[in-house]
């Protein structure tokens, strides 16, 4: 139903897919993986038309097509369920679900009463309890996507495209929305299914489609390949080869560069301790929302803590506020890159003296030839491919722009540094550039905190693990128990420990 | 340079443009002006334009750190009209002039501490609040003086906004040393930085460890002591008080700034650039007159060229 | 058909904090009529409240208008100069002829909406920030009615004026109307796709856009309906002076956007209504006019003023948390 053939897409700095062959069947689940930065979101949203191809042909139902926008997808039968959800957090369920497609009174008006009524009958079908007057920002994550789904059911939906639709889903969510989508699969809609959890993938789909670095690797009958091929067909490589050796023995005994006792974030966090030892790289792994990025959050200032307190070097940092914690050595490096890191309105040179202003400055003034000859250093360092201390930030690689980050933090910080997805939109040959920084921070007996979503990243560089799960910690692993089964096993809710 | 360094990506027109096309415009304006009326260049209207520049250059430059900070700062007229008050509030003689500076300087404080309290720790938006100060301040005046000012201002102050010194006016160099003071603060010192950092991405901001809230109230205090300068500069100038020197220079400062590339979307745009933003609009309004046109068309070039300059920078951000 | 299964204390809770604002500003409007009776006992009568409706019907539309463009998170600055186009070219062309009156006040009001549709529209085009383009097309207006007329000219014909003096049934007939045309807007945003679709574009644009909202006309719609309504503002005024200005509108630009944010519609766009401005410019009419029996003078009207719009804003904000 669906044949894609030769599709390009490029952003600036970043070819996102070249030459991409790609086809749904009425009636299959085909799953789409691929790490992070593979190219599976762009190709998502060209099918549904948010975004325009470079090149490349689109046919649908038979016909070539060409849409640039969502609506005229959408009247053609696609519907996407984007990892982060298209819901107006102030208007209701009812209105959410039918936005574009109100109930309408025979004079053209549009009939609350009705929408709230039908509403509700998509919800029951669900199988799900949501109150449809609440207000979408109002409901708990699950129940969002619940009402994403529902959005989709309202439509006479040919191709429905899940984009990680379990990730903030619990085990019997998760049971109800794959017999959702085998009911949709009967009715011979073609479903699009991206996901990391390669289990799900063998459990619920027909075919599976590799991508990896914006090419289509491999598509295959799901029968005819098995979890530890797709794997290497993600990754593409020996893992030993991408991720540097890791540390030879941490010392245990050592005071931790970073305590966190008790920390607590309303809703969020509850009571986390952990150690980070000087020269370790500690990952911390978890779902989405588990309360990961909460945590170091907390810990750095950044949101408030509930009772708990922060050391560094042994010494009780209080109050917690980013200033203290930057005094003591402590950097933090988000996951959002553009919105919470770098300064886009100022020069590679400013991005890399902001955490360590202070060195440069003499009276009031700051030294801008210091400050030059010191991001000149940094651009070395880290062989950051940019047109000089001088130029802007906004057009760099992915890559490059988190080096820069890295540059700023390295430069104010001596104890720890907390990294949120530090690969995030990176790619691969500067993920393995970014993994040989870290190690070779830690070798200098820096300790890193490792927040990461993907598990090979996690398994690959951490000399130890904690696994959060519902805002606690729900285990630490060390040496060989380190693995993604482990990890998962900790991270999710299963079955198993329910009982 | 390092050896990373791209190569091959010279700095091409648009960007050039996007930098120095402002300085090119006024130079285009001043020598067309020229043409069309050689006595728009003349030593006199030149000397005139630079007295006109004064005041509002001196509020531009305060506007400048305000927008900076992602804020805008509308209460800048009623600042200066609040000080240009308080010269004819005390004697008449030279002796109540450190009186009246202090309390024009404690109005002006007192009104950028309150724009940025409601600013930063209540989170209200930048233009209603500097809006309600304006009116409050404006009706605070008004009681003041019961409606209409009398009193003379002391001779000191109309020496200062009508004097020169050797051929300059004291205001044009009162503007130019403001000028450079607050040149090197904004692109040479800590707090400038700071500003610029917080403007253009307050998250990021706080993560590098600054303290947001005191980097804009800062910012805020500075525009309105700014204001208050040119308030007095005005009123000694004018020779007269009335209840609103200043009108208009809110909207006019915020055009000014925006025609010399601050962006009102924060941390973008310099001094350089929003004195050139003003001495385009004061050029611009003196032209309209010399070739005779009503003077109604200063406004409605005045209106044109808002929409033109801001669109002008977006699409440059864009591209 | 309510589910059971959820408390009704949630039910309550929701009400409350979708419409608090709107309970606030009606109970500190009734908290205003009790004080003022208790201060002064020509407050509270009935021929100074209508006399006070009647003297609102002009901001009131204005604001209503205004309401609209606050709710998509943009603002509209030429309202102002809006009005005194449209009064001073309606009094100048009609110049107290009823018959021509029949037709230059259709033509005006269209031409009011277009040239707020044309700020919509670059608005859009131009990608920049309504704040800029209402401020600059506002000075452009008002160079234009200047070189019209320096001076309030011509003459609304007289035979208009039971619009803005006369009463029906004891009510003002401007100010009635001008409350009915709330009702009407108030219905059309909830009624309507384009009236949703406002909210919708408020709340998250990119979502909007993503659902398929055509944000251009989004756009268009809200800055038409505000120049309208600055238009109809304007005629209205201009019937009850008998001639128009080209500075009447002077002050309404700013004073428009105060009953809007004190009826409780956030200037983050997407939530709030109409009705809260209803309420909006009740509130601030009666309060003037309690301040004025009381002789406080009109200079420290000014400062009340500005601490109405300081209190109402720090009322409604929503405290921000962690990173957001």
């Amino acid at each position: 139903m669906l044949t894609l053939t030769g599709i390009q897409k490029s952003f600036p700095g970043v070819k996102a897919l070249s030459d991409v062959d790609f086809e749904v069947r009425a009636g299959e689940v085909h799953a789409l993986v691929g790490e992070n930065g593979a190219g599976k979101s762009t190709l998502t949203k060209i099918i549904g038309g948010a975004y325009t191809p470079d090149g490349g042909t689109i046919t649908y139902d038979g016909a070539a097509r060409r849409w640039g926008d969502p609506a005229a997808a959408k009247a053609a039968g696609i519907h996407i369920i984007y990892q982060e959800f298209v819901l107006f957090p102030h208007l209701s369920v009812a209105e959410n679900i039918f936005k574009g497609n109100e109930k309408k009174t025979a004079f053209g008006l549009i009939d609350h009463r009705a929408t709230r009524k039908a509403a509700e009958e998509i919800i029951a079908r669900l199988g799900v309890r949501i109150d449809v007057d609440e207000r979408a920002g109002a409901l708990s994550v699950a129940d969002q996507q619940m009402v994403e789904i529902a959005k989709a059911l309202i439509h006479d939906v040919k191709l429905l495209i899940l984009d990680e639709p379990t990730a903030v889903l619990s085990e019997p969510e998760v049971e109800l929305l794959f017999d959702l989508v085998r009911t949709l699969r009967s009715e011979g809609v073609g479903v699009i299914y991206i996901s990391h959890r390669l289990d799900e993938i063998f459990e619920l789909c027909d075919r599976v489609t590799v991508l990896k670095d914006g090419q289509n690797i491999a598509t295959r009958p799901i029968g005819d390949t098995d979890h530890d091929e797709l794997v290497s067909l993600m990754v593409g490589r020996e893992i030993e080869n991408y991720f540097p050796p890791k540390a030879t023995a941490i010392d245990m005994a050592a005071p931790p560069v970073l305590h966190l006792r008790n920390i607590s974030v309303p809703g969020r966090v509850s009571n986390v301790t952990l150690n980070v030892q000087p020269g370790e790289i500690l990952g911390l792994a978890g779902l989405i929302g588990a309360g990961r990025t909460e945590l170091a959050q907390a810990a750095f200032g950044v949101i408030e803590h509930d009772g708990g307190e922060v050391f560094v070097h042994g010494q009780k940092i209080d109050p917690v506020t980013p200033r203290a914690m930057i005094r003591a050595g402590v950097g933090y490096v988000t996951e959002d890159r553009k919105g919470q890191g770098l300064f886009m309105n100022l020069d590679v040179a400013r991005n890399v003296t902001g955490a360590s202003l202070g060195e440069f400055v003499s009276g009031w003034m700051i030294s801008g030839r210091q400050e030059i000859r010191a991001a000149e250093t940094e651009i070395d360092n880290f062989a950051i491919r940019c047109r000089g201390p001088l130029g802007d930030v906004d057009k760099l690689s992915g890559g490059n722009q988190q080096k820069i980050i890295f540059g700023r933090w390295t430069r104010a910080c001596h104890a720890a540094l907390v990294l949120d997805e530090p690969t995030r939109g990176v790619d691969v040959g500067a993920k393995a550039e970014i993994y040989k920084i870290m190690r070779s921070l830690a070798n200098e007996g820096i300790g890193i905190l490792m927040i990461s979503s993907e598990l090979q990243e996690v398994v690959g560089m951490s000399d130890r693990v904690a696994v959060m799960r519902e805002g606690a910690l729900s285990g630490l692993l060390e040496g060989p128990e380190i693995s993604e089964e482990n990890i998962m096993h900790l991270a999710a809710q299963t079955d198993r420990e329910a009982a | 340079m390092s050896g990373a360094t791209q190569t091959g990506a010279p700095a091409f027109g648009g960007e050039f443009f996007a930098r120095y096309g402002i300085y090119l415009f006024l130079a285009l304006l001043i020598a067309g002006g020229g043409l069309i009326s050689p006595s728009f260049v003349s030593a006199g209207n030149i000397n005139n334009m630079l007295v006109q520049l004064a005041p509002l250059g001196i509020v531009v430059i305060g506007q400048a750190f305000v927008i900076i900070s992602r804020g805008l700062d509308l209460s800048v007229a009623s600042v200066m009209a609040t000080a240009a008050v308080m010269t004819s509030l005390y004697t008449s003689d030279n002796s109540s002039a450190p009186l009246i500076v202090a309390s024009a300087l404690a109005v002006a404080l007192a009104t950028g501490l309150v724009n940025g309290l409601l600013v930063t720790k209540r989170n209200v938006s930048p233009f209603l609040a500097t809006l309600a100060t304006a009116i409050m301040l404006q009706g605070i005046r008004f009681w003041l003086t019961s409606g209409a000012p009398s009193g003379n201002i002391p001779p000191l102050f109309k020496q200062i906004g009508a004097g020169s010194l050797g051929g300059v006016p004291i205001s044009l160099v009162i503007f130019l040393v403001i000028a450079v003071v607050f040149w090197v603060v904004l692109h040479r010192s800590a707090y400038g930085r700071a500003l610029y950092i917080v403007g253009g991405n307050p998250i990021a901001g706080r993560l590098v460890g600054l303290s947001s809230d005191r980097v804009i109230i800062v910012a805020y205090m500075i525009s309105s002591t700014l204001a208050a300068t040119a308030g007095l500069i005005l009123a000694g100038f004018a020779g007269v008080v009335d209840n609103f020197v200043g009108r208009g220079f809110e909207l006019d400062s915020i055009v000014a700034a925006v025609i010399g590339g601050v962006a009102l979307s924060g941390g973008r745009g310099g001094i350089a650039g929003a004195v050139v933003g003003a001495a385009i609009l004061i050029a611009i309004f003196n032209l309209v007159l010399l070739i005779g046109a009503p003077v109604q068309f200063q406004i409605i070039i005045k209106g044109a060229v808002i929409v033109l300059a801001a669109a002008f920078y977006v699409k440059k951000s864009k591209s | 058909m309510s589910n059971p299964a959820l408390p009704g204390r949630s039910n309550l809770r929701r009400a409350l904090s979708s419409n608090g604002a709107l309970l606030a500003v009606i109970a500190l409007l009734i908290l205003l009529v009790l004080v003022g009776a208790g201060l002064n006992d020509r407050f509270a009568t009935v021929s100074n409240l209508t006399n006070v409706f009647e003297q609102s019907a002009g901001l009131g539309l204005v604001s209503l208008g205004q309401t609209l463009t606050v709710l998509t998170a943009g603002i509209d600055l030429s309202v102002g100069s809006m009005m005194s186009l449209i009064s001073t070219l309606a009094s100048g062309l009609i110049d107290g002829d009823l018959a021509r009156a029949a037709w230059v006040i259709p033509a005006l009001l269209v031409l009011a909406a277009a040239i707020g549709g044309g700020n919509g529209l670059l608005i859009h085009w131009l990608g920049v920030h309504p704040l800029i383009v209402t401020l600059g097309t506002g000075t452009v207006m008002q160079g234009v009615v200047l070189l019209y007329s320096l001076t309030p000219t011509g003459a609304m014909p007289f035979e208009l004026e039971w619009i803005a003096y006369d009463r029906f049934l004891g009510l003002p007939i401007g100010a009635t109307i001008t409350v009915l045309l709330f009702v009407l807007v108030a219905l059309m945003l909830r009624y309507t796709t384009i009236g949703r679709d406002v909210y919708a574009y408020g709340d998250d644009p990119e979502a909007a856009r993503l659902m398929g909202i055509s944000q251009r006309k989004v756009l268009i719609f809200v800055y038409a309906m505000s120049g309208f309504f600055a238009g109809l503002a304007g005629l209205y005024l201009s019937i009850r002076f008998g001639i128009g200005d080209p500075y009447q509108g002077q002050n309404y630009t700013l004073a428009s956007i105060t009953p809007v944010v004190v009826g409780g519609t956030m200037l983050t766009g997407g939530r709030g209504g109409v009705i809260g401005t209803l309420f909006g410019v009740l509130l601030v009419s009666l309060l003037n006019n309690l301040l004025n029996f009381l002789q406080v003078s009109t200079h420290l009207q000014l400062v009340v003023q500005g601490l109405i719009i300081i209190a109402a804003v720090s009322i409604y904000i929503e405290r921000k948390r962690g990173l957001a």
